[in-house]
């Protein structure tokens, strides 16, 4: 049998949640997650998951490592179905779901480690180097044996991500990692993941954090109402909606006439308008090199308080325009 | 880092979750008052009860005690602590590590097991020690081997217990609801056959009923129960056990297909 070049391949993952209420006459209310999730990853690649809360992030997670089964679709890790060979999966995926919850307390971090380390098979003769060695990576030595209930939030993510990684995951999901860590913290996790993905671990990523979904992931699908409304390098990402370049002009109000003039300029694919407070703010994306800010304060000479910036379009950007337009 | 991929043992996963009640137990101290100090207290109330009940008063009182305060320990013990991973969010790890969660249950079982005998050994010694001396059993090696193996009949019903624990959270409020009904049903503090005859087959579905008769059968002499005698209500006992250990290998199964259809794990 030829093995999978893919990590990670799903078919139309449908997610419907039923949620009862009432006693003797019970009602049901269904809530889709996901609706018709396509999606392949490559073996050794991070591939980055954005999306708005209560997009589907951690669901799809949760059917991807086999806590959650679909409701309709099929799932492939490895390819192996996450539903029918689910034993043979789970020693071969990792999970951090992070947060405060998830760990024992009242026992220490290294206690925590050698409990899962057990459950997970770690071959017995290696366990204590391997505890070890992911307490050593992500750099709680000094806290090792210090009761779970006297860590930061960051220290418990720190033995949340020792946790998934003790067992040499092949894949490994990280929902959500940086969140509630400190900078520099935040930093060491993410160079915690490229170490990973340097050893050939394949990481599935969900983040709110676009600048950190830009530095990690060449790869990136971003989901909206448990659809994939867009899944491309970042670069390309950019080019969907509108362009690399971002204009901003500010002032005190644009009446119609003047943003029509802004839609003729060159390369202009599209202008977004934001009021806060007195000052209105208008966002053009830009697909060429031809239109400058000097263009907009000659469209705009009415307005000697105008501020014209000019920058690269982020992910964030890119993120909210097809979040939007999916709303819309 | 991916390297040939690890295999869960179920022995040692077992263990691990023996290991892991026992830590959490020594590193709480309120765990103290049910394992160390309520069984003084059981044994001093039952002591005074059961005084001057005829000649075998003490075995009565012992046997009272002893399962007050091993029945819950035990029994519940085990879906208590399940409810508890619930509460912390070690449910979801748990379920998603490749040990099936049966072999965790059984681990922390077998603590219970262990602390609910400890627990028994604590109201012996108090009533004897009030008493002034041990009572008149006729054969204490027989009763000791018994009296553990109720302790396994008690646990066996808890591995079921704790499959609810998993199936919901509210599995504690359906345990508080049954709790008194079961302590009575089963025998723990007076003979079953003292209840009216209807309540019988109910009692009889679980194991600790048919070995606690047969401890009153091996420990007072004329003791006159269900009628079917010691080796009836051993063989009874040993049946339902096993019937309950098999019951709880296929509703674990299925209990965790259904959780992971429901998305609930982390409910709590």
């Amino acid at each position: 049998m030829t093995e999978s070049t893919l990590a990670l391949e799903t078919r139309g993952i449908t997610r419907v949640f039923e949620s009862r209420k009432g006693f003797l006459f019970r009602e049901v209310t269904r809530t889709e997650a996901l609706a018709g999730i396509d999606l392949t990853v490559d073996r050794g690649a991070i591939f980055g998951l954005l999306g708005p809360n209560g997009a589907g992030k951690t669901t799809l997670v949760k059917i991807l490592s086999t806590l959650l089964l679909p409701t309709k679709g099929t799932a492939l890790i490895l390819g192996h179905d996450v539903v029918k060979e689910s034993e043979w999966l789970r020693p071969r995926i990792g999970l951090v779901l992070g947060g405060e919850r998830g760990l024992y307390n009242r026992i220490s971090g290294r206690e925590n480690l050698r409990y899962f380390a057990d459950l997970y098979g770690v071959p017995l003769s290696e366990r204590e180097r391997r505890i070890t060695e992911v307490i050593d990576r992500v750099d709680m030595a000094w806290a090792a044996d210090r009761r779970v209930e006297e860590y930061s939030r960051g220290m418990k993510q720190k033995l949340h991500i020792a946790r998934g990684i003790l067992h040499r995951p092949e894949v490994l999901f990280l929902d959500e990692p940086t969140i509630g860590l400190d900078p520099k913290s935040a930093r060491e996790t993410r160079k915690l993941v490229r170490s990973l993905v340097a050893d050939g671990v394949t990481i599935f990523l969900t983040t709110h954090y676009m600048f950190e979904a830009e530095e990690l992931c060449p790869e990136i699908a971003i989901i909206s109402k448990g659809r994939v409304v867009a899944r491309d390098t970042v670069g390309k990402l950019r080019e969907l909606v509108g362009g690399d370049r971002t204009l901003e002009a500010e002032a005190y109000g644009f009446d119609d006439r003047e943003v029509e003039a802004l839609h003729h300029l060159p390369g202009v694919s599209k202008i977004v308008s934001e009021e806060f407070g007195p000052v209105s703010r208008l966002t053009l994306r830009v697909r060429t090199e031809e239109t400058r800010p000097e263009h907009l304060r000659a469209l705009l000479p009415n307005h000697p308080e105008l501020s014209v910036r000019e920058r690269r379009t982020s992910l964030e950007d890119v993120y909210l325009d097809l979040v939007e337009e999916e709303a819309h | 880092m991916a390297t040939a991929t690890a295999q869960f043992s179920r022995s040692r996963s077992t263990y691990a979750a023996l290991r892991l009640s026992v830590l959490q137990f020594l590193a709480d101290p309120q765990w103290l008052v049910p394992s160390m100090i309520a069984p003084v207290i059981f044994a001093l109330v039952s002591f005074e009860l059961f005084r001057g009940a005829g000649p075998y008063f003490l075995t009565y009182a012992i046997l009272g005690a002893g399962m007050m305060s091993m029945w819950g320990q035990t029994l519940y013990g085990s879906g208590w602590a399940t409810g508890q991973d619930r509460e912390f969010g070690t449910l979801e790890p748990t379920i998603q590590s490749p040990t099936p969660y049966l072999y965790v249950v059984l681990g922390r079982v077998l603590w219970n097991v262990i602390s609910g005998l400890i627990g028994g050994l604590i109201v012996y010694v108090v009533i004897v020690a009030v008493a002034g001396g041990p009572p008149a059993v006729p054969d204490p090696l027989a009763f000791a081997l018994l009296f553990v193996f109720v302790m396994v009949t008690l646990a066996s019903v808890g591995v079921v217990f704790a499959a609810f624990y998993v199936y919901t959270r509210y599995a504690g409020f359906i345990q508080n609801i049954g709790e008194f009904a079961f302590y009575i049903g089963t025998g723990c503090m007076f003979p079953v056959v003292l209840l009216p005859f209807y309540t019988n087959p109910i009692s009889l579905v679980f194991p600790p009923t048919w070995g606690l008769d047969a401890l009153r059968y091996l420990s007072i002499p004329g003791y006159h129960g269900f009628g079917w005698g010691f080796w009836g209500d051993l063989l009874g006992a040993i049946a339902t056990t096993l019937a309950y250990l098999g019951l709880a290998g296929a509703v674990f199964h299925r209990v965790e297909l259904h959780v992971l259809e429901e998305g609930n794990l982390s409910e709590y």
